[in-house]
């Protein structure tokens, strides 16, 4: 799909080549010009939202207005309960997602490296991988009560299981002949594990730890709305009980905002720098 | 997969029901932190014979159903035109990747300012869950089908209609099943969730109702549920719908 996107950016630069603009003022930096062309979908949604509640003059606690929501913002940011919270959150989400993949990338390539053991898991680690961390969360909370522990255990089993299975289905599918192929020219144990095995697996691995840390930090906002430990998602759920609807939607703003910090600035480089490193790209 | 192996895949549940059973019967749990077996079997009964485990089910499986559906008609029919067209498409792609990062559970708070506890509530979480996944992969999917196959149709004579039916549909459709899937991921765990806070039935709620009481036995049941319900409808409506409209319909891009 990459193939296609290719011809538009080239087609403009031959079209356009450099110095010989449209008009005569100073043209925008191309970074910039990116930066402009991916906010206008977000100013013009901002727009949209403030010619409704303009237009329609909605209730603060059902829609207030733009201006309002950053007005709100402003004793979040300076009494830094927003500050405090986001990094309650962050550290949660790298704390419960770190020790996912610590214990569940070994435990996938273990479960995967047998056949019969990789057969007999299959269904077992589907079952829990459906039953959100949410749902067990009434069941934590009565073993560890209304605690830092608490998030920290749902956000674990959440992120937990998609990244066990998906290590084991990434090795699993690694084509044997490959391991044969070095096996037939002398290579040892080892050698199949770090030139093969673990390469092939790998973007099936980075894929489990994406979605794992996807449901996690999903799972962190539920069980920060029930625990009630701090947190942005308790900020949602303390905003929503005081009716502060410009709270709720800044906290949702931050929400996605940390979430695109986490992907850009951790997950995909992970998958880039990893997948490029060591990935076996098949044809 | 070979023969016999089928019955390997239970010996990973036979083996945690008997640890289970060891572990709550070695006395060293009470029976409110690690109920027995044989009472999480007697409260499913119980609560089955009331009707009130049947009543959440239906609960449970009429919104995702009614959010989903909405969902996937509304994510496709947008995400075609959205993909038909470059510039609208542009504009709605970024807009699309950012409330797919805040969907599902971060609304619930918003959601029941709207519309109150209750169904609407719900079912607008798990709309909001899966429609900015299917819209976005539908976006994508129409863009990556060949522009020859397009030029091809046009030429022969086919119209607007039938380009959309027979070329962008089919082409973009293993997309929208991906997107399907992985959004139904994402809305089955927001359902649960906003059961839990927002509603006054389903399985969610039956659980978090149960917690008040401390009848953990009923949470299990509860818990039990929803991994049975999901592994029925995995297994019966999301693997055939995959397999059946990727090969009836989908133009696999060969490497």
């Amino acid at each position: 799909m990459s193939a296609r996107s290719q011809p538009g950016p080239a087609l403009l630069a031959r079209e356009r080549p450099a110095g010989v603009g449209p008009g005569p003022g100073p043209t925008l930096p191309a970074s910039l010009r990116a930066l402009v062309r991916s906010s206008l979908p977000f100013l013009l949604l901002l727009a949209v939202w403030w010619a409704a509640t303009t237009a329609l003059h909605p209730r603060a606690t059902v829609l207030p207005s733009p201006a309002a929501a950053a007005r709100a913002a402003g004793p979040l940011i300076a009494e830094g309960i927003l500050p405090d919270y986001a990094t309650a959150s962050l550290k949660r989400i790298a704390f419960g997602g770190g020790l996912a993949i610590a214990l569940g990338v070994p435990a996938g390539l273990l479960l995967g490296s047998n056949r019969l053991l990789s057969v007999a898991f299959t269904p077992f680690l589907k079952f829990f991988q459906s039953l959100s961390g949410i749902a067990w969360l009434p069941m934590v909370l009565v073993w560890f009560g209304f605690t830092e522990r608490t998030i920290q255990v749902v956000i674990l089993y959440t992120a937990l299981f998609p990244i066990v299975f998906n290590t084991m289905t990434g090795l699993r599918t690694v084509p044997p002949r490959l391991a044969d192929g070095l096996r037939a020219l002398g290579a040892g144990r080892w050698r199949l594990v770090t030139d093969v095995w673990l390469p092939g697996a790998l973007p099936s691995i980075i894929v489990g730890i994406r979605l794992g840390i996807a449901y996690g930090w999903r799972a962190l906002i539920a069980g920060e709305m029930v625990v009630g430990a701090g947190g942005i998602g308790f900020l949602l759920f303390q905003s929503r009980s005081f009716q502060q609807t410009a709270r709720i939607i800044d906290g949702m703003v931050v929400i996605g905002l940390l979430w695109i910090f986490l992907d850009a600035g951790f997950l995909r480089p992970l998958e880039r720098y990893t997948v490029e490193r060591w990935g076996l790209v098949q044809r | 997969m070979k023969r016999g192996d089928s019955w390997l895949g239970v010996l990973p549940f036979v083996a945690l029901v008997a640890a289970w059973w060891v572990a709550s019967h070695s006395g060293r749990f009470s029976a409110g932190a690690l109920p027995r077996p044989e009472s999480v079997l007697a409260a499913a009964r119980e609560l089955a014979s009331t009707g009130e485990l049947q009543a959440d089910v239906l609960a449970s499986l009429g919104r995702l159903v009614l959010g989903a559906g909405a969902s996937v008609l509304l994510g496709a029919g947008l995400g075609i035109l959205a993909g038909l067209n470059r510039f609208l498409g542009d504009l709605l792609l970024p807009l699309a990747s950012f409330f797919s990062a805040v969907s599902g559970i971060a609304w619930i708070p918003l959601a029941i300012m709207w519309f109150g506890l209750g169904t609407v509530a719900v079912t607008f979480v798990i709309w909001n869950s899966i429609f900015f996944l299917v819209f976005f992969n539908t976006v994508l999917g129409v863009r990556s089908v060949p522009r020859i196959m397009e030029q091809a149709v046009r030429t022969l004579g086919g119209g607007h209609r039938v380009l959309v039916l027979q070329v962008f549909l089919p082409g973009a459709l293993p997309y929208i099943v991906s997107g399907i899937r992985t959004g139904l991921g994402f809305g089955w765990r927001a359902l649960i969730a906003a059961e839990l806070i927002a509603a006054t039935s389903g399985l969610g709620f039956l659980i978090f109702d149960a917690s008040h009481y401390f009848r953990t036995d009923r949470i299990l049941v509860g818990i039990g549920g929803i991994g049975i319900l999901w592994t029925l409808m995995d297994g019966a409506i999301l693997g055939p719908l995959e397999r059946r409209t990727v090969k009836r319909w989908g133009t696999v891009a060969e490497p």
